[in-house]
């Protein structure tokens, strides 16, 4: 006699159930926050369909338009990547806004140097240095977490704060990057041979989006189908059976770290490389911690986070041409982008906590639920 | 540094120092409760942008502090039930609370436009004016304004409503080991609404203090600018002890005072180490270095009253 | 049941408690008279604990009355239990580590000047119990710097602050050294010159014949028989504890003729999470082709014994060898050594996986799954059909997450997955624990299997009746110590009762 607990048939269909059950409950926090955020539009004296109708307008109702949705969303594509993978191991990896910094300056150390080299190997060597800045600079959070379990994240927060400044000393004058006699601490721009190219004509669509998507899609197939990505699945749902089972917990949390400052350091390269085109002071505000609230939606799936990035990159260009047009701000993308997590955070607690008492026997008579059926 | 200078100094650093203590009151309730109320950030921040309005609007000091506290009520609550009752991951929580928060006072910022460049009442000072004229802790104590002796006074408060009442007992002992407290008949979910409720409540009054301590302005994009972070750091360095933490807080503001005239004027250190300061302090508590490293036990988890 | 209400601190009468799928109490009826020590005696499982959660309003029963003094009363909260009278101190310590040893005992206690706290005339008081009953702690001390003993007299301290007549002691001595023991008895012993009441729960066959006046013996949720200690025997005692019909039919097995040395345990010592010993001078071989019984009572070591054997804890003292191989490091090679664990959610399974991949956790990265650095899941999947099919394992799929599947069925993947590749030793620690009837007959049929291909298996379990079922030797655990040994054909029960219960046995192996 087959015992499932309390579950109708359709959640055991393979696969099919679970998605259901991850896909649903994101979606019902979205539609929460979209409609909080209609309420707030609403009382800022703005039709609330109009403002979402001019944000749909102006994120998907030109190739223009969708080129900003693109624009919008490849740092959160590679930062919410970075931290998806955190998610997937059970680690926190708040740390995307520091990764971007460092990764930033990286790239930008290399691309002000006017190399003689072909563009696409002067493009690479800054991305590469980007990436490998914020690893060094991720490695102390990850450290300290592998082998001193000091949690990651705060440490991680903190060194956003340093990361930050840090740049702010770096393209000051008279730092050897700093742009001088400039009205605004910044760096030099990027010679062209380091600026990643205009894909379309009139925007300013970069290939950094294509870098992110392809990073997704990598680390799905990474998560999914190699023993690496196997690993970290194993250290998410439960690091004692991990430990048993004969995994290195503490390499293994030291590389999941490790990897989400890496993205973040691909994110700020790409970042300044595509769109800035040099090291501004205080750049990143905030970008990371979307990069958060981007895997959170996409509950650490490397794949959702290319719909959560593309969404939330809906909501910034659409926004900005919201507030074109009825003059509800930018800010207030950000507070639907805030509530929208907040939303998917309540709701689907709610639901796994539920379904966990239902298997768990009251602790204190576990000795005597001997013979349960 | 000329003497001036240095006094000038100290009492910047207690002008900053304060609303980081007063923020840092309510925090530490919060977290000794178990629950890191990381939005703390974001209740300073619409504090902050309250307390303009409400000053703008009445003229009145008083009415904007209440003001500023109702509101930081509000937003605890919503904290404490997010985090306590659906028991969602308080860092995460909190963090959206702060983007929300960044966003939503630009919002209405944007609508109180006739507060721009419009000096609002600020607080007055708490010591009549001839005092300011004693040497040195004239300018340095006298002249601060009355909300900035309050930042001064109630981490002795705090800390003796901590050890010696019985609501401060029952909320240490929910944060180290809320099995044993509900054994022992405590009410462990009301008890950490109302610590989580009193970090909203003194971080809006933070965030009221910085905009009415002495600037009287209120500017657009991140006033707080990681304030609020700053404030965990302090209570973490700190030790999670009231006083300790108002001495961070302190050491902290100096810093912030310093790098402040650091931009301005030539200096050999950069003024960004400092500003690093506190982060990095907080580092090399967490990594063991300094200070007492032991959070309250249940720090940052949720409590689930099916566990006991 | 008494006839005099005014000689009865408390009766209980008729409690019955069920939980899904067992019945903890049973129709209970005991009594406590003013000034005696009862004794409650009883396996786990035997509803010890239900009922004391029962009295202290930790559960309400589905019947049965509870009498206080004579009178009905019901009791829905430990307050209402402390406002009764009724003390507990439990097995597990519900101390506040951080807090100091007063402000613990007064926890819960509004102060005499609310909101102020008045520590002065608690601590008056603290002091003068400590001096009435001869323990010492220093108020001031935090609980976390106290050693454990000391935190036991906090425990009971924090019940006689609250005035308690009648007082629940869940194995106290569990972490008192014998001189702290010789305090608690007359301490006790006081406390009911006093009129006080105390129920006195162990499986210290010793004390309990020491300290108590009346002994109530519980069995499966209800109760044996109640002696007066003065006439009880400790055979007596034993065969009441756990002789019962027997429902469990001995094994019937081949005979091994070469049975060469496979786990071997010299004089092994090891501390249990607390920092106590665990296991002492622990002495043990377990040769190939036969099943070793590990009985006693839980808590006497076998976690830690499991946790040492398999590499999880370190030991501090003492050698383990499995055929030669000294056991050093984590022991994860499932054709070496196979370990079904004590709380398969916790160290056997890994709930959001699914089943096929909870099959391959110790071997997924060998070439045969993962060809260049890609999973091929087409022969995790097929590995995982196979088991299924081998092991009964009733799923829906092999795509299901482990956490939708019954005990039963998470047990047999754990199972599946550590003996399929038949390795030399294998342990079971609890290993049909919140298992049915069918479920545990697969079990042991299973283990029975791994014995007759040759296996060496360590069955620690804290049901007897399967112990004596299936080992070829049983040992008993008490205290971290090999208390005897016996044949597992035809073991007297009483004998291994007793040896449960702390008695040497004259024939150790």
């Amino acid at each position: 006699m087959m015992k499932t607990k309390k579950h109708p048939e359709f959640f055991a269909l393979p696969g099919l159930g679970q998605l259901a059950l991850s896909g649903a409950r994101p979606l019902i926090g979205i539609f929460l926050g979209l409609l909080a955020g209609a309420g707030l539009i609403e009382l800022s004296g703005v039709n609330p369909l109009a403002a979402y109708a001019a944000m749909l307008n102006g994120a998907i109702g030109s190739p223009l338009a969708i080129s900003n949705v693109l624009v919008s969303a490849s740092p959160l594509l590679l930062t919410g990547v970075g931290v998806a993978i955190g998610i997937k191991a059970g680690l926190w990896n708040i740390g995307a806004e520091g990764y971007m910094y460092m990764g930033a300056l990286g790239a930008g150390a290399v691309g002000i140097v006017p190399l003689p080299l072909p563009p696409i190997v002067h493009i690479i060597l800054a991305l590469l240095a980007g990436a490998v800045v914020a690893g060094l600079w991720g490695l102390v959070p990850a450290y300290l977490r592998a082998f001193k379990g000091v949690n990651e994240v705060v440490t991680t927060i903190m060194m956003n704060y340093v990361a930050q400044y840090f740049t702010s000393w770096m393209v000051h004058e008279p730092q050897p990057m700093a742009e001088p006699g400039a009205f605004f601490p910044m760096s030099r721009k990027l010679v062209s041979s380091a600026q990643l190219p205009i894909l379309m004509p009139g925007s300013s669509l970069h290939p950094g989006f294509i870098i992110g998507i392809a990073a997704c899609i990598l680390f799905y197939l990474a998560i999914r189908f190699t023993p690496f990505g196997f690993r970290t699945r194993m250290l998410g749902a439960n690091p004692e059976a991990s430990r048993y089972a004969g995994v290195n917990v503490k390499r293994q949390i030291l590389f999941v770290l490790l990897i989400g400052a890496l993205m973040g350091g691909v994110a700020g390269a790409v970042e300044v490389m595509g769109l800035k085109l040099r090291v501004y002071q205080d750049f990143v505000s905030g970008a990371g911690f979307e990069g958060v609230a981007v895997a959170l939606l996409a509950a650490g799936n490397p794949l959702g986070v290319i719909a959560s990035a593309l969404f939330f990159g809906v909501l910034k260009a659409g926004g900005a041409a919201m507030s074109v047009s009825t003059g509800v701000g930018g800010p207030m993308t950000i507070v639907i982008e805030a509530l929208c997590v907040i939303f998917v955070i309540a709701v689907g607690y709610g639901e796994r906590k539920r379904l966990e008492r239902a298997d768990k026997p009251e602790k204190e008579d576990e000795e005597v639920i001997q013979h349960v059926g | 540094m000329s003497a001036d200078q240095i006094i000038s100094w100290l009492a910047a650093t207690l002008e900053w120092g304060g609303p980081l203590i007063l923020v840092s009151i309510g925090e530490v309730f919060a977290e000794r409760s178990g629950v890191i109320d990381v939005g703390i950030e974001g209740i300073m921040l619409c504090g902050a942008l309250v307390g303009v309005a409400i000053s703008f609007l009445t003229g009145n000091v008083l009415l904007a502090s209440i003001g500023g506290m109702f509101l930081g009520f509000v937003l605890g609550t919503a904290f404490a039930y997010l985090t306590v009752t659906r028991k969602t991951n308080q860092v995460v929580t909190g963090l959206m609370f702060n983007l929300a928060a960044l966003g939503g006072t630009n919002l209405v910022f944007a609508l109180l436009s006739a507060t721009r460049s419009h000096r609002v009442t600020t607080f007055p000072d708490l010591f009549p004016a001839s005092f300011g004229s004693i040497p040195i802790i004239g300018p340095v104590l006298f002249k601060q304004p009355v909300i900035t002796w309050i930042a001064l006074i109630l981490p002795f408060i705090a800390g003796w409503v901590l050890y010696h009442t019985d609501w401060g007992l029952n909320v240490r002992a929910v944060g180290d080991n809320p099995k044993a407290a509900a054994t022992a008949g405590l009410p462990v979910i009301k008890l950490k609404y109302q610590a989580v409720i009193l970090s909203g409540i003194f971080a809006a009054l933070g965030g009221v203090a910085l905009t009415l301590g002495e600037v009287g302005y209120f500017a657009s994009g991140g006033l707080t600018a990681g304030r609020g972070f700053i404030v965990l750091a302090a209570v973490v360095v700190g030790g999670w002890d009231p006083l300790k933490i108002a001495l961070a807080c302190l050491v902290f503001g100096a810093a912030d005072a310093a790098q402040l005239r650091m931009q301005t004027g030539g200096s050999i250190i950069p003024y960004q180490f400092l500003q690093m300061l506190p982060y990095l302090l907080t580092l090399a508590a967490l990594a063991g270095l300094v200070g007492r490293t032991r959070p309250p036990k249940t720090w940052g988890a949720p409590y689930d009253p099916a566990d006991v | 049941m008494a006839q005099n209400n005014d000689e009865v601190a408390m009766s209980m009468e008729g409690i019955t408690k069920r939980f899904p799928g067992v019945l903890a109490n049973d129709r209970i009826s005991l009594d406590c008279r003013k000034g005696e020590v009862l004794g409650l005696l009883g396996e786990n499982g035997a509803g010890k604990t239900t009922l004391m959660n029962i009295l202290y309003g930790l559960y309400q029963p589905d019947s049965g009355e509870i009498f206080i003094n004579g009178e009905s009363v019901k009791i829905e909260s430990p307050a209402k239990a402390i406002q009764l009278g009724i003390g507990m101190v439990h097995q597990h310590f519900k101390l506040v580590d951080t807090l100091t040893a007063l402000e613990n005992v007064i926890l819960g206690i509004p102060s005499e000047h609310a909101p102020v706290l008045d520590l002065a005339p608690a601590r008056k008081r603290l002091l003068n119990l400590c001096d009435e009953y001869g323990f010492h702690v220093d108020p001031s001390t935090e609980v976390w710097r106290m050693p454990v003993g000391k935190q036991q007299w906090l425990e009971i301290l924090k019940a006689l602050y609250r005035n308690a007549r009648l007082l629940v002691l869940d194995e106290p001595t569990a972490v008192l050294t014998p001189d702290e023991g010789e305090q608690l008895f007359r301490a006790i012993r006081k406390l009911t010159q006093e009129g006080r009441s105390v129920i006195f729960i162990s499986h210290k066959l010793g004390e309990v014949l020491e300290i108590t006046d009346r002994i109530t013996v519980l069995r499966d949720g209800h109760v044996v028989g109640t002696v007066p200690t003065k006439e009880a025997t400790q055979l007596e005692l034993a065969r009441m504890m756990v002789g019962r019909p027997v429902t469990m039919e001995r094994k019937p097995r081949p005979a091994v003729t070469k049975k060469e040395p496979v786990l071997v345990m010299e004089n092994v010592n090891a501390n249990d999470d607390r920092g106590l010993p665990a296991l002492r001078n622990f002495n043990l071989t377990v040769y190939s082709g036969e099943i070793v019984g590990v009985a006693g009572v839980d808590g006497n070591g076998q976690r830690e014994l499991a946790e040492c054997i398999t590499g999880l804890r370190k030991r501090t003292g003492g050698s383990i060898r499995i055929q030669d191989r000294i056991v050093d490091r984590i022991m994860d090679d499932p054709s070496f050594v196979g370990f079904i664990p004590e709380d398969r959610q916790k160290t056997g399974l890994l709930m959001d996986l699914n089943v096929g991949e909870n099959l391959v956790i110790k071997d997924f990265w060998r070439p045969m799954y993962a060809r260049g650095g890609v999973l091929h899941y087409n022969v995790i999947r097929d590995h995982a059909r196979k088991m299924i099919a081998a092991y009964d394992i009733r799923t829906p799929s092999e795509d299901v997450l482990v956490r939708y599947l019954s005990g039963g069925n998470q047990q047999k993947v754990v199972v599946a997955r550590e003996l399929n590749a038949g390795p030399v030793l294998v342990i079971a620690s609890q290993a049909t624990r919140g298992l049915d009837l069918g479920a545990v007959e697969g079990v042991h049929e299973t283990l029975l299997n791994e014995r007759n291909r040759g296996a060496a298996v360590l069955f620690i379990s804290t049901e007897l009746q399967e112990v004596m079922a299936l080992s070829d030797r049983i040992i008993v655990l008490f205290r971290g110590e090999v208390m005897g040994e016996v044949d597992g054909d035809g073991a007297d029960v009483s004998t291994i009762g007793q040896m449960m219960l702390g008695k040497a046995s004259e024939v150790v192996a």
